[in-house]
Parts: structure tokens; sequence; C-alpha cells
């Protein structure tokens, strides 16, 4: 009877690590996974983001397998088990704080460069469009023909940003009021917008498509409604549409769609 | 069985034995017991959400009880509840539109086909469109009350309502610089329904304040009691509402062709003329610097009703402690009873249903932020027309309407002008790292 | 509840002078006088450091039920947005139950404070810190009776501005626990950013002075007041935990009440440390500023990085304990596990910008603290695999508390493994602020550290109250509370890997996570379940305070010296000075009869002989 106990419980422990993974196996079937990536340099983060999975994952399932069998085995009611009177094993202290120590450090060094390609390496270019986060919307500055932002030939919007794709983009994020952050879930790019800063974001949209724009800080009670929208389209279909938000911003009079 | 289940039974109703007995069924009658007891108090629905009273307006008409249930009877069965709108035939309104927009939001139901207002809207704007929802004491300017039938930004001469593409410009764009974000991520349909749905608001509101004055009107042989024939109702109180809103596609400002060979530098430099000149006056209020630091104390009229209110409560409660009540005959007493309960309700209702009032400020020319729209075309009906509800006069009469564009374009060219000169916005504060 | 209190002074000859108590003089005062100073000397004001750690553990346990009341209005919300809230929904009545959604930011914000500052930090130090302490190293009470009283009843002004906030116009604190500015420095920015805020940094100093005192105290007592044989080196691992606790505490402590301070000056003075210049917030004037956002961010989480270790160290020291005790076998590597719980504390002074790399912070700084994050990862890892070789080849009881504690040990792996993803820098510009994050930590600090509290509290309840809790319930209570909080928490995994946001009123607001909500449902069901599982925990802790079976000394035959003791001990602890002859983990050794040798049984000589062979 005590037996069935101590299995019951050794099995409750075995249960961790199958679900766990079956879990994560499970949830790419139903669109709970890494959402569609558009840019250049999602793949190294997602590369980064699977390697780290197979090893977490590896360490989890042999780690919680070994619990659930010590669990098992050693049960004080299982009349073969014998304790054995040890303090440690020094050997094994050893081998196992140097194996995670070079696996860790080696991880350390092998994303060194992804981090500074998406945020140390800027490119050398004018700004494709000023992000100014508010409570609670994006608005956006595009230079306008004269290539200069600041300028009275400026295209001012709010929340819908539209950029070219197969080129590098250079945002230049700022915030009005408090802290908001820009966050491209399809682009893999995320940063805050901090009041009294100018923080430049890069990156290279390979596809077309239209994506979410999140807000990812804590701005207020409106944090949840700072939903923006990102279009990725051609060159000659970006400045179209520039052209068409231009002529509108310039209206000296109603147009049709108004009366 | 049984007698397993009464011997437990028994055991819990023995639960505090003080023999120290810890059975683990003595627990479990414990633990059911506060479990129950736990859940009971967490059941129980809150009841539907409901339209509240315009309690400002029914007090300043010093209405009873019974007169202001009347109103809402009368609100009731001519515009239904949040959940189900209706509207009478004779007022223009699509049904269909308001449904979609009325109604109890749920996030997760998808597909669902209704609540757009509640999950949009009524947290700024409460469930009655009366801009005191919970979040509007806390926005700076307060959400719009739609209940007087007034629009700031519209494309109307200024005593005039706002047309159906005004309302939705405004969803779409929403107001720059104010808290009413832009709506332009939903589809047409939702935005459509949306601005019927403020258009429903605004008529229920408007015919509510309409009810409520009627009754200064009363004769004494009416008892204090409306009317009950459809001719008073439609004729004296909703008529004239839903002719307003009809005659708003008629009443659109008529905005002069900006010549297309302007010499722009000309333009802003009379524009700075009449900016600084006796007709249009625009320095009064929007400072020599265009700042927006001229003269500053005035209130826009959803603040002044507040005020006002605030103003007669005041002054009634100071001429009721001078009054003294000791010669007065026992009508008089009672006659002096009730102000003094008038006053003490209407102080109570200004304390939980109306915003604390807040000074408009004229707007900052200089940051290129306008409310109601940045295209010249906007400017031209701001100026023209005004801001109805706003101090904000029109300068319509005054000023002819071609100078009218050369006063937009040199408001257009304020962000960028330094001591007169053309140049690159300065950045807004000085730790720029780039 | 059998609380012994005697007023017979027991001299002690520690090492050192133990601090001289004064009796209470007696002067001519009426007799009920002499009895309400008694009583409010003995139970209310109490200087007996068992009476102290009582109060923290009541004290923590009823803001554990508020602070949880509030994370299920959160998880409603998540679940089902501006649906009709049950109980909250009345404070909506207007809008038909429907919460607006500044209550939302306010709910999560005091869900966080209140499970961080009034429970998980209290409980581990205060209650578990002041109860065990002088008893597992053989002193008859702290070194500092009174600074220790303060250090409780310092606790009760920030309860009071806590609870108070809720109250205030504008509610309790909104700008999340993190409480970055300008959210949280300017009034105009959020309902909650006016006295909530306020009151929210009044009750966060108070906070900060009673750890601060507590730390002193426990720092002093460990190193000056163990029983004569007790060296640094046969402490048990929940004195050392408690000991490097206390000394993060005391070197972290101080940024976060400064901070504090400088933001109330900023609120209230106008000063501008974190406010910068020309900042226009809801259309209020500017401000005059001078200062920068990320400076608070800085000094908040150079304290909050080292306050995580604090939140769990003292529970990995108690599992340590539980672990042996019921394996019935030594600690595996004892003296790795030390240097472990060390290293942890001091890499844990380095890596606080890895909150920050999103912040705007230069990227070459984020460099930096990604690698001093990824080598935090070990010592934890040491610790693992030592509870691992702990368990392997012992005798396991399964006992309520032993549940529990293999519980801690295998979440700890979810929660440990899980913070790898985000010391990736590439990896957290994805799943920073995102559920991810929300599932690590809930990992570690939920399923962590609380089910460490939960075991302390059935392994020491006899020695706390002389009566042992009911094992059945316990373990029904443990098996619920496992089963919910898996089904809570692990899914969060796969939502921040989706790109779910936290702090979201309404996250179906996008059509992107429109499909997510079933399973979000399905977590809210979990958290319920959960939640209502405690009140078995409720009952069968006050119910077995008072008809619990009675326990000796030492019900679970373990090693260290609080055990020897009455239960509950009477004032002053001991019988009679405890002598230390071995470290705590001796069970099971060759040669002698019983298998475990208390810390102070006489030598023998047959331990002696195996252990000299054993090594």
């Amino acid at each position: 009877m005590k037996r069935l106990a101590g299995l019951f419980w050794s099995l409750l422990f075995l249960a961790v690590p199958i679900f766990g993974v079956i879990t994560f196996a499970v949830a790419p079937a139903y669109d709970i996974w890494l959402p569609k990536d558009v840019s250049e340099h999602g793949a190294s983060v997602d590369g980064l983001f699977y390697f780290i999975l197979w090893l977490t994952g590896g360490v989890f399932v042999v780690t919680e397998v070994a619990l659930f069998w010590f669990i098992w085995k050693y049960d004080a009611n299982n009349k073969k088990s014998e304790v054995k009177y040890r303090h440690g094993s020094h050997v094994l202290e050893v081998v196992w704080t140097i194996v995670p120590a070079a696996v860790l450090l080696f991880l350390a060094i092998y994303q060194m460069n992804t981090w500074a390609d998406i945020k140390m390496r800027r490119p050398n270019m004018a700004p494709t469009v000023e992000v100014i986060g508010r409570q609670f919307e994006w608005r956006l500055r595009y230079p306008g023909r004269d290539g200069v932002l600041g300028t009275p030939d400026d295209l001012h919007l709010v929340n819908d940003l539209h950029l070219p794709i197969d080129e590098d983009i250079l945002i230049q994020l700022k915030s009005m009021d408090v802290l908001h952050s820009f966050f491209l879930p399809n682009v893999r790019i995320k940063q805050d917008a901090v009041p009294g800063m100018k923080i430049p974001v890069w990156f290279k949209a390979r596809e077309e498509g239209v994506f979410d724009i999140v807000c990812a800080e804590l701005c207020g009670w409106g944090h949840y409604k700072m939903k923006g929208r990102v279009t990725f389209e051609s060159r000659e279909s970006f400045e179209k549409w520039l052209e068409v938000k231009y002529q509108e911003q310039e209206a000296t009079q109603a147009s049709n769609a108004e009366t | 069985m049984e007698s397993f289940v009464v011997n437990n039974v028994i055991a819990w109703c023995c639960a505090f034995s003080p023999v120290g007995k810890a059975k683990a069924t003595n627990l479990l009658g414990v633990i059911s017991v506060v479990a129950l007891s736990l859940l009971a108090t967490g059941c129980g629905q809150t009841p539907a959400a409901s339209f509240r009273l315009n309690l400002v307006e029914s007090s300043k008409q010093q209405l009873t009880t019974s007169q202001e249930q009347q109103v809402a009877t009368i609100l009731a069965a001519l515009f239904g509840t949040p959940d189900e709108p209706r509207v009478p035939p004779e007022i223009n309104l699509d049904v269909a539109k308001l449904k979609l927009a009325a109604g109890p939001v749920r996030s997760d139901i998808v597909g669902r086909k209704n609540g757009l207002y509640r999950e949009h809207c009524a947290h700024c704007h409460g469930v009655t469109g009366d801009g005191m929802g919970p979040t509007a004491a806390f926005l700076n300017p307060y959400p719009r009350d739609y209940r007087p039938g007034v629009f700031k930004f519209k494309s109307t001469e200024r005593a005039d309502k706002p047309t159906h593409p005004d309302l939705v410009m405004v969803l779409r764009n929403g107001l720059a610089g104010s808290s009413m974000p832009s709506f332009a991520l939903l589809s047409d349909a939702k935005i459509d329904a949306l601005a019927e749905y403020v258009k429903y608001l605004s008529i229920r509101g408007e015919v509510e304040l309409s009810l409520m004055r009627a009754y200064f009107e009363l004769d004494d042989e009416d008892e204090g009691v409306l009317p009950q024939s459809r001719e008073f109702l439609f004729e004296e109180i909703i008529d004239p509402v839903t002719e307003m809103w009809a005659a708003a596609d008629d009443a659109i400002i008529d905005v002069p062709d900006m010549p297309a060979d302007l010499d722009m530098v000309a333009s802003i430099a009379k524009g700075k003329e009449l900016f600084y000149g006796n007709k249009a006056n625009c320095v009064k209020c929007h400072g020599v610097s265009g700042l927006g630091d001229g003269q500053a104390n005035d209130y826009d009229d959803w603040n002044k009703v507040v005020l006002q209110a605030q103003k007669t409560v005041d002054g009634g409660v100071k001429q009721a402690e001078k009054t003294s009540t000791w010669d007065m005959s026992a009508e008089e007493r009672d006659e002096h009873r009730i102000e003094l309960a008038w006053l003490d309700r209407f102080e109570t209702v200004l304390d939980g249903n109306a915003l604390r009032p807040r000074m408009i400020r004229p707007r900052n020319l200089r940051q290129g932020v306008y409310r109601g729209g940045m295209r010249p075309l906007d400017l031209y009906y701001r100026i023209h027309a005004g801001i109805n509800g706003a101090p904000m006069p029109a300068a319509k009469g005054t000023v002819p309407p071609e100078d009218i564009w050369h006063i937009v374009n040199y408001i257009k060219s304020l962000p960028y002008d330094f001591n007169g000169t053309l140049g690159v916005d300065r950045p807004m504060v000085a730790r720029d790292r780039m | 509840m059998r609380l012994a209190v005697s007023t017979v002074e027991t001299k002690t000859t520690s090492v050192q002078d133990a601090p001289q108590k004064q009796e209470t003089h007696v002067h001519a005062q009426p007799s009920s006088a002499r009895k309400l100073s008694t009583f409010l000397s003995t139970y209310v004001f109490s200087k007996d450091h068992k009476v102290i750690g009582l109060q923290f553990l009541f004290s923590t346990l009823l803001w554990f039920l508020i602070g949880g009341l509030l994370a299920l209005a959160v998880r409603w919300q998540v679940a089902w947005p501006w649906s009709d809230v049950p109980v909250v929904g009345k404070l909506f009545a207007q809008q038909g139950g429907q919460m607006a959604p500044e209550f939302y930011t306010m709910l999560f914000t005091m869900h966080a404070t209140v499970m961080i500052f009034l429970v998980i930090i209290p409980i581990l130090a205060g209650a578990f810190g002041n109860f065990l302490i002088p008893l597992m190293i053989g002193a008859d009470d702290m070194a500092f009776p009174t600074l220790n009283m303060l250090s409780y009843w310092f606790m009760w002004p920030a309860f009071i501005a806590f609870g108070a906030s809720f109250f205030v116009e504008g509610g309790a604190a909104s700008s999340g626990w993190t409480s970055y500015p300008t959210l949280s420095t300017n009034v105009n920015s959020s309902p909650g950013a006016g006295w909530g805020q306020t009151l929210w940094l009044i009750g966060l100093t108070f906070v900060g002075v009673s750890s601060m005192l507590g730390s002193v105290n426990y720092m002093t007592t460990i190193i000056l007041m163990r029983a004569p044989g007790m060296t640094m080196f046969r402490l048990p691992m929940t004195i050392w935990a408690m000991f490097i606790t206390a000394v993060l505490q005391a070197f972290a402590l101080p940024v976060l009440t400064a901070a504090g301070f400088m933001q109330l000056a900023d609120r209230s003075l106008g000063t501008g440390f974190f406010t910068p210049e020309g900042n226009i917030v809801n259309n209020a004037i500017a401000t005059a500023g001078g200062g920068q956002p990320l400076l608070w961010q800085h000094l908040f989480w150079f304290y909050s990085h080292p306050a995580v270790y604090i939140m769990i160290l003292p529970a990995m020291g108690m599992v340590s304990d539980i672990l042996t005790c019921f394996a019935r076998k030594p600690l595996f590597g004892y003296r790795p596990m030390v240097y472990s719980v060390a290293g942890i504390a001091g890499l844990g002074f380095i890596v606080w910008g890895h909150h920050m790399f999103m912040s705007g912070m230069n990227p070459a700084l984020g460099t930096t603290f990604m690698v001093s994050t990824m080598m935090i990862a070990l010592p934890s890892a040491v610790k693992t695999f030592n509870w691992l070789g702990t368990i392997w080849a012992g005798r396991i009881q399964f006992t309520t508390s032993m549940l529990f504690a293999l519980s801690f040990v295998s979440m700890f792996i979810i929660g440990g493994l899980s913070g790898i993803f985000m010391a990736a820098t590439p990896v957290d510009i994805f799943i920073h602020d995102t559920y991810f994050i929300v599932a690590h930590f809930h990992y570690v600090l939920f399923a962590g550290t609380a089910m460490g509290v939960w075991a302390a509290i059935y392994f020491w309840f006899p020695k706390m109250f002389g009566r042992t809790m009911n094992e059945f319930w316990g373990k029904v209570h443990f098996f619920l509370t496992f089963i919910f909080l898996n089904g809570t928490f692990f899914t969060m995994h796969i939502l921040g890997a989706v790109g779910f946001p936290r702090r979201l009123a309404d996250a179906y607001h996008y059509e992107t996570f429109h499909h997510l909500q079933p399973l979000n449902a399905f977590m809210t069901y979990c958290a319920i379940g959960m939640v209502a599982s405690q009140i078995i925990f409720a009952v069968n802790f006050f119910w077995s305070m008072f008809y619990g079976p009675v326990a000796g000394r030492n019900p679970w035959n373990s090693n260290t010296l609080e055990w020897t003791a009455p239960s509950p001990p009477g004032h002053g602890n001991f019988d009679f000075q405890p002598i230390v002859h071995r470290g705590p983990y001796e069970y099971s050794v060759p040669g002698v009869e019983s298998d475990h040798l208390m810390q102070t049984d006489p030598p023998n000589a047959a331990a002696t002989a195996a252990a000299a062979a054993a090594h």
C-alpha cells in the first residue's frame, strides 16, 4: 500500500517532463509558436532560440527523469534500497561545474555577433521615418520630398506605418511622454522608447505583408490600445502610398469620400 | 452506505469536537463549509449596464423624483437600453448599425455581433455618452459629453451639427494632442456603426435635456406631469433635434479654392499681419508668440455648465445660511426646507456626477499639433466657424474668405518659424543622442 | 496552540556574552495596568524571536491571500476581457461589471507588489529567519531582540500604506511593481500615479527599513552567537542561506531606499532625477526635468535583482535541510553547496542590467551583463545536481514536507532553464515583456519559493505549535497545488513564444492573439483551482494548531539543534546549553543503530570511524 503511494508520487514527477515535452511539441500545431518572421536578421535570432530550446530541453528531460528515477527507486518502502552514506564526490563536482560553465560560456560568445548586428552596428543613413510613442498611439513622421526630417513637407500619420522591403530601414524612435516600447514581433525587433532620448532602430524586411506593432512597455491604462500596423511593400508601392497620403494632408478642399 | 454517510455527517456537524479528534473527516467538514461559504459570496452577476440620468440638468431644473422617473420612462420607451437600443422611425438612424455598436462586450467571443461601443469607447465616454466613464476624470482634456449635441471639430457652420463623415473622420484620425485615439485600424463598417451610435447617444441626450427643460413651461394645471400626447413629444421635443441633425449636410462650410499660383511667402506675411491685426485678433488668446499664452481664463461649454451649477449651489447655500427662519410662516419654512434639500442634493450630484471644471487653454500654435486635423482645409474650418463649445470665435463675417487662407498658411509655418525665417524644427528636448 | 512563555531567565554560557535582558521593573502600578503592559510586551511587542517569527508568518500568510485574490482578478480579465467580473464587477455597476483598463493596471501592479514585498521577502527572512536562526545555531535569542521587535513593527506602516492606497482617489499604484518613470513620477500619467504611487513609495520605504533592521540582526547573530562546537561549516544550509541573504539585503536595499526617496522627491518636491526636460504628459504643463528615466531603472534593478535571490536562497537552504532529513542521507556536496550560495549572491550584484537589455542603455553594456547572467546559471545548476545527489541512494519518506521539497527541485529546474533564454540578448529582443518572462519568474518564485515555504511550514509546524499538521490533507493540498500551478504557468512559456505581451488589459484587441483565448481561459480555470486549493491548507493550518496530534521534540527524527528543544520552545529555547559535535547531515551513519545522529549527540566512536572510512 505504502509502496503504491511512492509509485504514485514518482509518477506525478514523471508527468513533468512528459507533459513539458508534449506541450512544446504540440504547440506549433495550434499556431501557438514563434510568429512568421520577415526580417533579415530574424533567422539568427530564431536559430539561437532553437539552439537554447534543444539544449535546455535536453537538460530538462535528463534532470527531471533522473529525479523521477531516484524517487521511484529510493522509496523507503522499497525493501531493496540501502542508504549510501556519502557526503559528495569531488570528481562529480568538478565535472558538473566545468561542463555547464563551458557550455554557458560558449553560448555567451556564440551570440555576441548577432546582438551587435541588431543593436550596435547602425547603418550610416538618414532616418526612413520617425516613430514617436505617445499615450496611446504611435505618431509617425516621414521626411517628405526633401528627405529631411523636421521641415514643413514632413508627412504626419498615426499608427499606420508603411516601409519598403529589401532596403535598410532606419527608424528614429522617440517618446512624447512616458516609456513605450516599439515591438514588431514579425521582424524580431524591440526597443524601448524613452522620453528625452532619440534611439535608432534598424532592420531589413524581406517579404511583403501587414503585421502588428505592439507596445511592449507599460505606459498607462491604454497600453493595450497602442496597436499599430506595419505594412511592408515594394518601393514603388511605398512611394505611391506616400504621395497619396501627402495629398490628403495638403488637402484644401473636401474630397468626395467625405461629403 | 447510508450509515457511512450518516456517520460522516454527524462527524462533520461535530467538527469542533474539543477532544482533539483531528480525523480527516472532521477536517473535511470544516473545509467544505469554508469553501462553500466563500463560493456563495462570489456568486451573483452584476446587473446589466444602464443609462444614467442627466442629474446635473435635473437638479438645475429642480425636478422631483417622480418627474425624473417620468423622463427615464419616456427615454426608455423611445431609445431602449445600452444592451437593446431602439429608435422611433422618425429619427433617421440605422438600427442595425446601432445594434452592432451596442450591447455588452466579451473580447473572447469570436465573430461577435455587437459590443463595439462598450469595448472601445465606454470607459472614457461613459455608457450614457456623458463623458464620465471611469477613466474620464484622469484625462486632459475630458472626453466629450455627447448629450448637449455640441461637437467641436466638423466641417459645418459653428452652430450646426457635424455630418456623418465628420464623425467618421474624428474616429478614424483621432484628435491629435488629446486622449482620443485613432481607430483607423478598425474596419469601415465598425467605424460607421460607432459614428451612428454616437449620434444616437447625442440625440438621446438632447431629447433628455429638452424633456427636462419642458417642465419649466408647464402650467399649474399640468400638475408637474408632461403631456402624454404624441404631438407634444414629437413636435415639441424630438423634431427640433432631428431637424438640426438632418440639416447638417446642407450646412457644410463653403470653402473657396486656394489660388494655384499663390506666392506662399507673401501669403504667410499677409497671414501674419492678420494674425496680429484687429479683425481676427488671434494674439489676444494665442499669445504674441503663438504659444497659447495669451488670455486664458475661460472654460468650454461643458465645463461652464458644471461651473455655473457650482456657483448656483454655492450662492444658494450662502444665501440660505444668511436667511433667518424665526419669523417665517409655516409655508415659508416648508419652502425654505425644500430649497435646502435641493441645494444639498445638487451638491451631492456635483460631487459624484460631474467632473471638476478645468480651464481651457488656447492652442500652442508652435507645436504643429492641431486637434481637429492638420490639413489646410481643417484649419480653414476652425478659423471660419470657430470651435463650437469652445471660446474660439468664428472669423466668418469679420475676415474675408481668401484672407482666411493667408492666416492658415501663416499658422502652418509657425512650428518652423524662428525670428521670421523658415528652418528645421528644433528638437523638443536638449538631449538627443544621434 | 501551546505557546509556552515563561518569565524565567535562562542564563546562557555561549561563546560570547549574550546581551543581558532586563526584567520588567515593578513599580506601584495598578494590577490592570501591569497586566496590560505585560500582555503587550509578551504577545504584541514581544522581543522573543519565536513570537516575532510567528507574527511575521501570520501577517504574510494573510497578505498571500490578498495577493492571490488580486491575481485571480488579473487572470479573469486576461481570459475574458470586458466580461462581468465576479465581486470586482460591483465596483463597475454602471458599465455592467466591465472593469476599467486602469483598474487592470492597478491589479497587476499591486499583485506583484504585495507578493514580493509583503509576502515572499518577509515570510522567508522575517518568519523563518527569525524563528529558526537562534534555534538552529544554539542561541537563546537574536543578538538584538529590541531591533528584532522593531523590524516586525516597521512592517505595519507598510501594511497600512499599501492597504490604504486601494482606497485613495485614483486607486492604488498602477505603474507596475517596477514603477518606471515617467509613468510613476508624473501624477498626470495614470490614475494610480497620484496618492496611490506616493503611498506605494512610503510602504516600500518601511519594508526596506524592516528588512535592513532584520539583516543586521541575522548577520550579527549568526557570526557571534553560535553554540560551542558550531563552526561555520557545521551550520545547516538554512542558516547559510539566511546569512548570505542577510548580506544581500544589507548591501542592496539602501540603493532601493535611496531611489525611492529620489522618486518621492521628483513627485512632491519638483526635483528632476528621473524626469527629462520638457516632458509633457496628458497635456499637463511641461516639466523642468533635467533627469534620466534610465537612472531609476539602474537603481531599481541594482536592488531588485539581488532581491530575487533574497527571494529564493532561504527556500533553497530550507529545502536542502528537508531533503536530507526525508532521504535519510547526508547532503551531497555540502561545501560546494555553500560556495554556490555565495556565488549566486556575489554574481547577483553584477547582473542587474539583464532586466534592461531593451531599455535604451548602451548595447555594449548589454553584452557584459549577458555574460555575467549566463554565468550565474552555473551555481544554481551545481545546487540542482547536488540535490539530485542527495536523494540518490537514500531512503525517501513521502511526507507532505518532502513532497513540497521535491517539487521545489523539479520546478526550479524549469524556472532556471527558462532563464537561459532571457539571458541570451538576441532572444530577449523577442521575449522581453512577454509571457515567457511571466512564466519564468512564476516558476522560480511560486513553483519554487512558495513550494519551499510550504515545505518549511509543514516541516517546522510541530516546532512552532507543538502539534503536527494533518498529513492526508497536506498531501491533497500538495497534489492539487502541483497540478493546478503547472496548468496555470507552464503554457505561459509557449504564449511567450508567440510574443503574447505582458500587462495588456485586452490582448485580443490584436487579431493575432485571438486564437490564444481558449488557452488563457484554461489557465484561468487552473488558477482558480489553485487558489481554491489553498482553503485546504488554511483550514489544516488553523485546525492543527489547536487539534492536531501532539508532537514531541523531534517528530521527523532530524539532526539539527532546534529539534533538541521542546515543541514549542520556551523563552530561552533550550533546556541547557547545546554543544555541537558534528555537522547537521549525519543520517544513516554506518555503525550507528539509529538512522540519524543529532548534532548534539555525544561523540560516537563508530560514527567517527565510519566518517574516516567514507572519505
